[in-house]
């Protein structure tokens, strides 16, 4: 039998689609412990909040999530533009907004985090 | 003028299980994100406000923000809680599909029903262990 030989990708597709499972699975843990802070924090949000970061892992877990969750948002985002934006200058200015709004909020995001934990 | 068959188009296509999964899944992705950003830059703004749980006022906090979505707050709530749960759900029967499993239509079907009935028992019970559950 002829073996078909199969070319390899120049663009960054493998990688991606391994980097969003990748992520996934660590999103598991993660869902499963936002799912109960936001129960335990929805009994008295205004008192709750500056306590709850104060604890190391409730802390870290909120680092993680936000890490976690705007990498794997952001590849979500940029295979949907790329399913549905075909103007190849669109496409890719969508692309780069996309990837800098995540990348802002995510640093915003742990350095709030970090604030919350050190004051409360 | 052009006479050429199209292929099915979105309105007169049949929906099945396969198909209003993958879309849900697609759209919940792209809801949770826009939360995620949301939920991040509120923070930020609450962790850089000096001292604003001292502040008596500030708890029962009637601005114009808390006063256009207090109506449909649970509204919301309920959806983006059950956005979270389909799109975690969904998200391991993607996973399940990646390692091989789970291919045959039947059970494609079945585990897409599972992963509905699942998302709304997860939302009911969260929403409702919000109010009930005192720590």
């Amino acid at each position: 039998m002829k073996k078909i030989k199969i070319a390899p990708s120049t663009k960054s597709g493998a990688s991606h689609w391994l980097h969003q499972r990748i992520s996934a699975i660590a999103m598991i843990p993660l869902t499963i412990w936002i799912a109960f802070s936001g129960i335990y924090i929805s009994q008295d949000p205004f008192n709750y909040i500056s306590v709850f970061f104060a604890y190391p892992l409730n802390a870290v877990m909120a680092i993680l999530l936000i890490a976690i969750s705007l990498f794997h948002g952001s590849i979500g985002m940029r295979v949907i533009i790329e399913d549905y934006v075909s103007n190849k200058a669109k496409k890719y200015f969508y692309i780069i907004f996309i990837d800098l709004l995540s990348i802002a909020t995510a640093i915003a995001g742990i350095l709030a985090i970090i604030r919350l934990h050190l004051i409360g | 003028m052009n006479k050429k068959p199209t292929s099915p188009h979105i309105q007169i296509y049949r929906w099945n299980i396969s198909s209003l999964t993958s879309i849900m899944h697609r759209m919940s992705g792209v809801v949770l994100y826009a939360t995620m950003i949301i939920l991040c830059w509120y923070i930020v703004y609450y962790a850089y406000q000096i001292n604003y749980i001292d502040n008596p006022q500030n708890r029962n906090c009637e601005c114009w923000f808390t006063n256009i979505f207090k109506p449909f707050f649970y509204v919301i709530l309920f959806a983006l809680v059950s956005a979270l749960y389909y799109h975690f759900f969904n998200g391991i029967r993607h996973l399940l599909w990646d390692i091989g499993k789970g291919f045959g239509i039947n059970t494609a079907k079945k585990t897409g029903i599972l992963v509905i009935i699942l998302t709304i028992l997860a939302a009911i019970i969260t929403i409702v262990s919000g109010f009930l559950i005192r720590f």
